[in-house]
């Protein structure tokens, strides 16, 4: 039996412990959330700061109000200004799209590195990572070199004689979708590696011994097993796909419309804080909510 | 563990291998599989009747879970053919094989319910769903799982696992089931138990068993026969109590079970009785299982300790399979006492006896000069 | 008004807010254009006057801008183009200048600083840096290749289709910046360039979304990269821009002859001006800095570098002979009188802009 005081201090003791990733998520998420929230509910003005403030001291006729003044008509140009929503949808279609060719790229290879020896693998996650090392800019410039029309990878199509003209992919949405599936693998083929590593051999070899052509072994045993490092892998690169904003400006032409380029826009161009907040918030409720109530579903499902 | 325990006879067994015109059901001719440059099985030849349950056993490392996967398909001998059923099956993917495997792991599927997970193997036969339900309702009843069919695997207990792995491949049907050390991860208790029940499920189905195992004690409870394999190769094949009564090298002798081991060099045969001198002991052994030796060629003798008589008095006749000396420790095992006994040029000898009297009433103690002897019969002359 | 290398780096700077190093009494803090001054100008004035120099850089005016609203950016000299600063200063975000302190003053061009008194009366609050105009580049053996004429002299090449269309495939480049488009546009189309009308406003967008199709990109700091190794034929280019792709494309391996063209419809004129925040952490370092940049030789050297003309009306004669010689970069009066200004425009107009840019530009 466990004195009273003792049982008390474990108490405190795992307040603290479960108070830590709340302070965190307070601080670092909530905090500047309601502070873009409050922005995007104000109203845009020449000042410094370029915006007024939702709470104001008015006297009128000798008496104090606290005024509050929340202006909705940010969010209603969201709504009523297709370019948001047509924005949004194609930034979901562009970052979805990138997605799933990630998922294409970076299975095969976490497969390959999880099938090698394990004395290989880390020389391997070194490789994955080593990209890293070079600025993320300078790595999205590189591309300009390589997909540009008279580029390396022209140069190289033409050489081998595939092609005659040299393609246009620079400044097109297929240089975007290169960039974003270069960019992002890492986040993609780490997960998905960590859970495979963790597969034992003997379940393929078992689905082998009950009729399984491997290829079906794999459909069955690997792909559903490997669910939640696919799962991390997509929401990783989905997330910040869809905010992208670098790749879209350098590599993409003069068409691709993402959320992140009308942020900017709203942000720096127009001086508009609070609709820029307002954008801001609407891709935050569009794609965390349902993202949140997902992974809830998810985890219903695995306690059934 | 001093003793094996007796050879299981309770049920009346057929012994194909004794009848010279029986057509072996599984056939291992000459398969040799090299890692590198380690050959994990050397040149090995088999024959596995059916409806056998037969066992592999030796130490860890002797190739005996190598050869089981090359029945399964999982490896390719080097050389080699494996036949099944009259097939040749050497060329036959794992997943066209008419055997399955239980993993030692079990390999259960994580993601699939018990259900699920005994049903995965009609599945790829693409039965229909009815006769998939029943084959499973049926194998469940069999490996008592009833009620846990929705569970998922980490939800089960090491022997559910156990059953949900056995049950998955028996649903199949195999013409050979296959299990690596099946029982490896059970405690002894449920061990012992489910040991019997492999044995009245292999009797009840009349299949054909194959059971890798290091646990000489489970090879001789589930096997009507058994090969002992040490690097690679077959040391001997036989029902477990002729592995135990005439071992056929010393490998074998002291692997299973335990056993005394006495230098000793060929002296002389007439008819079935052959002598051996022990030079170490001062005495000459007789034996009434002669092997063909020349003059002076160096030989050992295995005594199994169970069969030595412990006496404080000399026995009849003194002039063979006697030796004397001081009892230099006891061990109390319960059942069993281990007398460890010291010759008087240093040797030890074991020799254990049933308690069948309290402890406190043994007539034998530390210190008591004691006369070990023993049997013609139980005397094993071994070449290597 | 350059523009160089990208966006995105400024970017970051601008999200953290106010901090800034650690403010030494012997410094100033100079936040300036990328490569938009001879460093050595930097180095000779911590050496004569021992004041350290704490030099960051931006491209483009929005970065600037929105750090400057957001306040304390600790900055003591910025250098945004006069349309920008004109709205900043109505913000409240700048200082007056105390001209006591600045007894080079004299120096400045008279007439450029009356042009400019349109964005900030009485020139109480900057000076003029260096100036430009927004025309044509183009790639001299490309477009000769592509329509058979290498005399680029209207804005037709870039705003009619019917040519357009013809260059299309060697590469079109156009400004990311809607004033100075839609102005240059405006005045294509013979209207007020400077007008604030939205139907007005909308005509142009309708002339531009006719050769949208035909136009690669729209950005401002690629297009010096992109001329000078000879992936695009023609672009619209700030003018000092358009000097140094026409430097690189001279010194590349594979060679590329770049010109820079005011168009006969004129060009749209800007100034990069010097001002002070109100909240300079230095301001006598700050004042003793733009008396320094004042100085005929110094201004001048910053010209030779830059390849732009300043507004300095003595160091103007000191410039090197060559930078000075070429008269689209350093516009002669027959071409100064082609040149023309706008003001800045009202939140309401600007928002109208942009969205029509939007339009033009993404087709929705």
């Amino acid at each position: 039996m466990k004195g009273k005081a003792e049982r008390d201090r474990l108490a405190l003791g795992r307040l603290l412990l479960i108070g830590v990733p709340f302070a965190w998520l307070g601080l670092f998420f909530l905090l500047p959330f309601t502070i873009v929230l409050k922005l995007s509910l104000s109203e845009p003005a020449l000042a410094q700061p370029p915006y007024l403030p939702i709470v104001e001291w008015v006297e009128e006729a000798g008496e104090l109000y606290l005024a509050i003044r929340l202006r909705v008509q940010n969010y209603l140009t969201l709504v009523g200004d297709g370019l948001y929503l047509a924005a949004f949808a194609s930034s979901l279609r562009i970052a979805a799209t990138a997605t799933v060719l990630a998922l294409l790229v970076a299975f095969p290879i976490a497969l390959g590195m999880a099938r090698c020896p394990p004395r290989v693998r880390p020389f391997l996650l070194l490789a994955v990572m080593l990209p890293f090392w070079t600025s993320f800019l300078i790595r999205v410039y590189a591309w300009m070199g390589i997909l540009k029309d008279d580029g390396l990878l022209n140069a190289l199509l033409l050489t081998l004689g595939l092609i005659e003209e040299p393609l246009v992919i620079l400044n097109t949405e297929t240089a975007v979708l290169i960039g974003i599936v270069y960019s992002y693998l890492p986040f993609m083929i780490l997960p998905i590696f960590a859970n495979l590593e963790k597969h034992d051999p003997s379940l393929l070899e078992a689905a082998v011994d009950l009729g399984c052509r491997p290829i079906v072994a794999f459909w069955r045993i690997t792909v559903p097993l490997a669910r939640p490092g696919i799962l991390a892998g997509c929401f990783l690169v989905f997330i910040p796909a869809v905010g992208e904003f670098v790749i879209p400006d350098l590599l993409g032409g003069a068409d691709t419309l993402m959320i992140g380029r009308t942020l900017w826009l709203e942000f720096f161009t127009n001086r508009d804080w609070p609709l820029a907040s307002a954008v801001a918030i609407a891709m935050l409720l569009l794609l965390v909510v349902p993202i949140v109530f997902f992974l809830r579903l998810q985890a219903l499902g695995r306690l059934r | 563990m001093t003793t094996a325990r007796p050879v299981r006879e309770a049920r009346p067994r057929i012994e194909p291998w004794q009848d010279p015109d029986a057509v072996p059901f599984v056939r291992i001719q000459g398969v040799t599989k090299t890692f590198g440059e380690v050959y994990a099985v050397d040149n090995v030849t088999l024959d596995i009747f059916k409806g056998e349950f037969f066992a592999l056993l030796g130490p860890s490392g002797c190739g005996k879970s190598t050869l089981l996967r090359i029945l399964a398909g999982l490896e390719r001998p080097t050389s080699g053919r494996v036949l099944i059923d009259g097939q040749d099956m050497t060329d036959v993917p794992p997943w066209r094989r008419p055997v399955n495997m239980m993993f030692q792991s079990y390999a259960l599927f994580p993601h699939l319910s018990v259900r699920k997970n005994i049903a995965f193997g009609l599945e790829q036969e693409r039965l229909p769903r009815a006769e998939i339900a029943e084959r499973v309702a049926e194998v469940v009843r069999l490996v008592h799982l009833e009620g846990l069919e929705d569970r998922k695997p980490d939800q089960l207990s090491g022997g559910q696992k156990q059953r949900v792995a056995l049950a998955r491949a028996l649903v199949k049907r195999p013409k050979v089931l296959l299990l690596d050390e099946p029982l490896g991860a059970l405690d002894k208790k449920l061990r012992d138990q489910t040991q019997l029940e492999l044995v009245n499920i292999q009797d009840r189905l009349g299949l054909t068993f194959v059971i890798v195992t290091h646990d000489q004690e489970e090879a001789m409870t589930v096997g009507s026969r058994m090969a002992i394999m040490r690097e690679g190769q077959i040391a001997q094949i036989g029902t477990p109590s002729e592995i135990y009564e005439y071992p056929a090298s010393r490998f074998v002798a002291e692997f299973v079970g335990e056993v005394n081991l006495i230098e000793a060099r060929f002296a002389s045969v007439n008819g079935t009785t052959m002598r051996v001198r022990a030079p170490a002991l001062g005495i000459e052994i007789v034996t009434d299982r002669p092997v063909p030796a020349l003059p002076g060629e160096p030989l050992w003798v295995a005594v199994r300790p169970e069969k030595m008589s412990i006496a404080k008095t000399p026995p009849a006749e003194t002039g063979y399979n006697c030796v004397e000396g001081e009892v230099f420790d006891i061990e109390y095992l319960g059942d069993v006492s281990v007398y460890h006994v010291r010759l008087d040029n240093g040797l030890f000898l074991r020799a254990t006896e049933a308690n069948k009297l309290r402890l406190i009433e043994r007539p034998i103690t530390w210190e008591d000069r004691v006369w070990l002897s023993w049997g013609p019969d139980a005397s094993v002359v071994l070449k290597t | 008004m350059r523009t160089a290398l990208s966006v995105v780096a400024a970017l970051a700077s601008v999200l953290l807010v106010g901090a800034g190093p650690a403010r030494a009494a012997g410094e100033v803090r100079i936040y300036n254009w990328s490569d938009y001054i001879d460093p050595e100008i930097l180095e000779t004035f911590t050496a004569e006057t021992g004041i350290k120099v704490v030099y960051d850089t931006y491209d483009n005016n929005e970065i600037l801008e929105t750090k400057l609203l957001a306040g304390k950016a600790g900055y003591d000299i910025v250098v945004p183009t006069a349309t920008f600063l004109a709205r900043q200063i109505q913000a409240g975000v700048f200082q007056p200048l105390d001209k006591s302190k600045l007894p080079n003053w004299k120096y400045l061009d008279e007439d450029l600083h009356a042009r400019v008194a349109k964005f900030d009366p009485d020139n109480r609050h900057a000076f003029i840096y260096m100036w430009g105009t927004s025309g044509i580049a183009y790639n001299v053996e490309k477009v000769k290749k592509a329509l058979g004429t290498d005399q680029i002299d209207s804005w037709d090449y870039l705003f009619d289709p019917k040519y357009t269309n013809k260059l299309k495939n060697c590469g079109i480049y156009m400004l990311d910046a809607p004033d100075d488009v839609f102005a240059t546009v405006l005045r294509w189309q013979g209207e007020d360039p400077d007008s604030k009308d939205p139907k007005v406003l909308e005509k142009a967008a309708e002339a531009l979304k006719k050769v949208r199709p035909h136009i690669r990109k729209f950005h401002s700091s690629e297009t010096i990269n992109a001329m000078a190794g000879g992936d695009i034929c023609i672009a619209m280019m700030y003018s000092g821009d358009a000097g140094i792709a026409r430097q690189r494309g001279a010194e590349a391996k594979r060679k590329q002859e770049i010109r820079y063209v005011v168009p006969k419809e004129g060009a749209l004129l800007w100034f990069d001006m010097m001002a002070m925040p109100k909240d300079a952490p230095n301001p006598d370092n700050a004042h003793r800095f733009m008396n320094y940049i004042m100085q005929p030789e110094v201004i001048a050297k910053a010209s030779n570098f830059v390849t732009y003309p300043n507004g300095n009306r003595e160091g103007m004669k000191l410039v090197d002979p060559e930078v000075a010689s070429d008269p689209n970069l350093f516009p002669t009066p027959e071409i100064k009188a082609k040149l023309f200004v706008i003001t800045p425009h009202d939140q309401r107009t600007q928002r109208v802009l942009t969205r029509l840019w939007t339009s033009v530009t993404k087709g929705r």
